[in-house]
């Protein structure tokens, strides 16, 4: 059956996932699936339900408790030929793998002159969402600046499918990050097969007033706070980055070189954060930018759902900060 | 009476469910308890169930069309040939809540 060039179906956001990898290993015989709880479970969020039964125990393997042998084994087995997704429950646990992820299979092609890569990806939830203070990071910054890795975060699951496609045919490692608040969320992905390429940012609306950057789940208070504003008159033009490394530089500037001012809104730590790069890149382009940033404040993330709204961003914070960078008030 | 079946709420996080299977079809009768239609969300499986007797007239959310919470999803009355309105504004007005457990 052909479908429409443009038709779309609406699929759950675990859904594209398990989608996107199902058509990888269809594709690419040698891609193994590694994860805790990711076999006949279907994994955390069931983004890997179906795949168990579909490709078998030796390409679905679940795994034990253990990030750093985890992240080890699929950049070896990488190395070695293969090709391996990785899944890490919880950013926070991706810090017991930092070592294989950072000092081997990101470095891999560089040490060895070429010989050898590792096309692996590690998949990741990021977020809060009432899970406590080791549960709940958002660590994206500390990977945005490790030459040879990649990163991605998608918001929506059109983009999830498409992204973890690419991921998926990358040589070297790809950091793919969703978000717990995402997997309630459906919407429409393309019938046809399609990828969506890394390093590409996209204009989610266009308006001339401030440009508003975020990634993930900050999407949606970003969005929220776009319409509140365009009510007060002021007209956002939204990116979503898609990937965070390499950045889109270019797009960036391009918005803000239009509209003159730049809000930068993350979940993670402001301080060495994503803003903060994203603002010091577009200087550079744009000087005499306006720009602001919003992230997390600098707090643990509390499991009491009062002190983790009190951390994280919301739409109201973002309309704070345009307010107070285009009026010099609140 | 005329009652509209209405997708069940709220879920948390939930805002809209996906129809996964309707267990009769229009003139089919319910008994209270009996399963009447299964909805998906992003980890679950709800299953709708008569509140009393009843039969089926309408469907309004074919099995894999999406509807968002609080709105209507089939059209029940008590009796099997009791006139139903055809159209939404009309229905809206003459029908009450379906009860489901």
């Amino acid at each position: 059956m052909s479908a429409e060039p443009d038709a779309t179906t609406k699929l759950f956001f675990r859904e594209a996932i398990v989608r996107a990898l199902g058509e990888e290993m269809r594709r690419d015989e040698g891609l193994v699936l590694m994860g805790q709880d990711i076999g006949a479970f279907g994994g955390p969020y069931r983004e890997f339900d179906g795949l168990h039964a579909r490709f078998g125990s030796g390409r679905v393997r679940d795994m034990p408790v253990a990030e750093g042998a985890m992240v080890g084994v699929g950049a070896g087995y990488a190395a070695a030929g293969g090709r391996a997704l990785v899944s890490i429950t919880y950013m926070d646990f991706l810090m017991l793998a930092l070592d294989p992820l950072v000092n081997y299979a990101a470095k891999l092609r560089y040490k060895t002159g070429g010989q050898l890569h590792a096309p692996l990806v590690v998949k990741t939830t990021a977020g809060a969402k009432g899970q406590g203070v080791a549960h709940s990071q958002c660590i994206e910054a500390w990977m945005m600046g490790v030459p040879g890795l990649k990163v991605v975060a998608p918001s929506t699951p059109a983009d999830a499918y498409g992204l973890l496609k690419s991921a998926l045919r990358e040589d070297g490692p790809v950091l793919y990050i969703d978000h717990k608040r995402l997997f309630p969320m459906a919407g429409h992905v393309p019938v046809s097969e399609s990828c969506v390429p890394l390093g590409v940012a996209r204009v989610e609306r266009a308006g001339g007033d401030v440009t508003l950057v975020g990634h993930s789940w900050m999407m949606v208070p970003v969005l929220a706070a776009a319409d509140r504003l365009e009510t007060e008159g002021i007209s956002c033009e939204v990116i979503d980055l898609r990937t965070l490394a390499p950045l889109d530089t270019a797009a960036l500037c391009a918005s803000a070189g239009r509209t003159g001012a730049l809000v930068t809104v993350e979940e993670g730590q402001l301080t060495c954060g994503v803003g903060a790069e994203i603002a010091f890149r577009v200087h550079e382009a744009v000087p005499g930018i306006r720009a602001a940033r919003v992230g997390a404040a600098p707090a643990p993330v509390s499991s009491n759902p009062v002190l983790e709204a009190a951390v994280v961003p919301d739409a109201d914070r973002i309309v704070a900060a345009v307010c107070r960078l285009l009026r010099g008030k609140p | 009476m005329i009652y509209q079946l209405l997708v069940p709420g709220p879920v948390e996080d939930v805002e809209e469910v996906r129809i996964l299977e309707w267990h009769g079809g229009p003139g089919s009768a319910f008994a209270p308890g009996d399963l009447v239609v299964e909805l998906e969300t992003h980890k679950a499986l709800i299953e709708v169930r008569a509140g009393r007797a009843s039969t089926l007239r309408a469907i309004l959310c074919k099995e894999g069309a999406w509807q968002r919470i609080g709105a209507p999803l089939a059209v029940f009355s008590d009796a099997a040939d009791e006139p139903v309105p055809d159209n939404a504004a009309e229905l809206a007005e003459l029908a009450v809540s379906f009860e489901v457990v």
